[in-house]
């Protein structure tokens, strides 16, 4: 489904040559949950935008699902990001003055999806998630645990190919990061591809498959048989 | 899909109310000042127009200077089928002061023919105007404007009454009814009086003699104005000894020089829409700023540039619309005040709301685009980075 074969990012910074991805390949089939780790200056960060289309290679080919990314121009790939990825950030990224429920309405809305079945949609993913009886209520008004569900919910509201969780329980305590990353292994169980990018292997743990970054290239991608799961 | 981005904007203008308030002070202060300013002018035309009208539209003047006296005197008689003209009556004017109880007041006495209230359309108050007999005869009676007989026999019924003019007594045989002002100046302080007995009191040669006539239609004006300017330039050695002009003419002049007053004042009233636009569009470019996370949240979402820069212009259009509908509020009441505190009404007019509030619209579009367009431009990665 996800395809990269010697992905390369270079860019300026100043007067130096930055090579962010340096020749990156791997695969990712659906239904995998793979995570990708690396120490700060790895370059995941570049590699997660480039898997979410927010940003385009320097050289080599992405193609998601058999789509070679960089043929597109701006419109088509917000439009791939609308139908094809979910985000799952760090700092969860909710629109503060909206509540949950319209905060999860907002990829809907994108998707030119009729009101009634925006709201239909965004109530039933947000009682998947656990947050059915906070629905109307704002980002604030809500735990940190709470708004990266909503996120996760958000995330889902277009049935997307793929969620791409970016240390997703970076501001989370242990506790509740553990409780996000159960959901995550639950949706993933439900078919759901998923790929998680972080430093911390305690949380690469929970994929069946870890990817090692280290200085723009691949350095082991190997399938975790010590998989963190408790759900028998 | 437009309504969604119209609930957007509408939100984060509401979200920050008293800031959107602040943002459109310059377009409510121009909109209610030029809207103001319009009907103030709208409406002082229609009412000079009005009174103009009232007075009648089938109105001429001639005024000719004869010194060598080549115009007979029945000269408008000998024309006044092929002019097609329906009345009409000499003039001649001059002002007299009175003193009553201690206080100086103008009045114009005019020496005019018995047609002269069907000519200027008079109404008369009380008792009759003059007629055939009199001016035939030169008697000693006046007729008074309402004014007139108000300062002189204070809500006494002048009719019957004496009233002196230059030393010769006359008797009052009618009063005018209310006329207004013109630009003979206050219609309500005259006297008329017999036209020769006029002559004879104020010594006049009548080397500038003043007519007023009526055609028999209003459609006959154009052939009135031309049968009788032939008339004259036949008969005068120059054509600068006469002129002839129509009530509709003047009418046009006035309708002219206000119009042209009315859009400098409009004009320079919008400077300070142009100044209002330019506060939007600083604002809008602080709030792009602001959000450039939620535009990067959006973006990553799936919102194309389009989306971003519709949301942000309609937010533009929705402070400026709303500014448009403050400062319409404040010139309807403005215009109220006027009318209480004046008594001259001030109409606001639908075609003047509209083109306030398309006005309103297009200050948002021309100064929100910007602001909107540099949003849409915004790179995702970038704005997603932004604290």
């Amino acid at each position: 489904m996800i395809s990269l074969q010697n992905v390369k990012k270079h860019y300026h910074m100043g007067e130096v040559l930055v090579k962010a991805l340096d020749g990156v390949s791997f695969e990712i089939e659906k239904g995998e949950f793979v995570a990708i780790v690396g120490p700060s200056g790895s370059g995941k960060s570049t590699l997660m935008n480039i898997l979410g289309c927010l940003d385009v290679v320097t050289d080599g080919v992405y193609a998601l699902n058999g789509k070679k990314i960089r043929e597109y121009d701006e419109n088509d790939l917000a439009e791939i990001r609308n139908a094809s990825i979910g985000f799952v950030f760090q700092q969860f990224n909710l629109l503060p003055s909206f509540t949950a429920i319209e905060n999860v309405m907002v990829p809907l809305t994108y998707a030119r999806v009729g009101r009634k079945a925006r709201e239909v949609k965004a109530k039933t993913l947000l009682s998947s998630v656990g947050l059915g009886d906070r629905m109307t209520h704002k980002p604030t008004e809500l735990s940190g645990g709470q708004q990266q569900r909503v996120s996760i919910a958000r995330a889902l509201a277009n049935d997307p190919d793929i969620i791409l969780a970016d240390e997703p329980t970076g501001a989370l305590d242990s506790k509740t990061g553990q409780e996000v990353l159960r959901l995550l292994q639950s949706l993933n169980r439900q078919g759901k591809t998923i790929l998680i990018i972080t430093h911390d292997m305690a949380i690469a743990r929970y994929a069946r498959r870890i990817i090692r970054l280290k200085d723009g290239l691949v350095e082991s991608d190997t399938v975790n048989t010590e998989v963190n799961d408790d759900v028998q | 899909m437009f309504n969604e981005y119209f609930a957007i904007a509408w939100r984060s203008v509401t979200a920050h109310k008293i800031r959107a308030l602040l943002t459109t002070l310059g377009v409510v202060i121009g909109v209610s000042s030029v809207i103001l300013l319009l009907s103030l002018g709208n409406s002082a035309k229609a009412e000079a127009e009005k009174q103009i009208r009232s007075i009648g539209s089938n109105l001429i003047y001639v005024t000719v200077t004869d010194p060598i006296g080549v115009l007979p005197s029945i000269w408008l008689d000998e024309i006044k089928d092929a002019a097609r003209i329906a009345y009409y009556s000499e003039m001649v004017q001059r002002p007299v002061v009175y003193n009553v109880n201690g206080n100086d007041i103008d009045v114009t006495v005019s020496g005019v023919n018995a047609d002269f209230d069907t000519v200027s359309s008079l109404t008369m108050e009380s008792g009759r105007f003059l007629n055939d007999l009199d001016t035939r005869m030169g008697l000693p009676v006046a007729v008074v404007g309402f004014k007139i007989a108000d300062a002189l026999y204070a809500g006494d019924d002048p009719i019957g009454k004496t009233i002196v003019i230059n030393g010769v007594p006359f008797e009052i045989i009618g009063e005018v009814g209310e006329r207004g002002q013109s630009f003979s100046g206050d219609n309500d302080m005259q006297i008329y009086i017999p036209y020769d007995f006029a002559l004879n009191l104020f010594s006049s040669r009548a080397i500038m003699r003043s007519y007023y006539l009526t055609s028999i239609t209003e459609a006959d004006v154009n052939t009135t104005l031309t049968k009788v300017s032939a008339y004259l330039e036949e008969t005068l050695p120059s054509t600068s000894l006469y002129r002839a002009f129509s009530q509709s003419q003047i009418l046009g002049i006035m309708d002219t020089l206000m119009s042209l007053l009315t859009s400098l004042l409009a004009g320079i009233a919008s400077i300070s829409l142009i100044v209002g636009g330019i506060g939007i569009m600083n604002i809008m470019l602080v709030t792009v700023r602001e959000r450039t996370r939620e535009i990067g949240i959006r973006k990553a979402l799936g919102a194309k540039r389009s989306q971003i820069l519709l949301q942000f212009l309609i937010e533009a259009v929705i402070i400026t619309l709303l500014g448009g509908l403050i400062g319409l509020g404040i010139a309807f009441a403005g215009a109220w005040l006027i009318s209480q505190v004046s008594g001259f009404t001030v109409t606001i007019g639908p075609e003047t709301v509209l083109l306030a509030l398309l006005f309103s619209i297009t200050i948002g579009l021309i100064f929100g685009i910007y602001p909107a367009n540099k949003a849409g431009k915004l790179e995702p990665v970038e704005a997603l980075r932004y604290e």
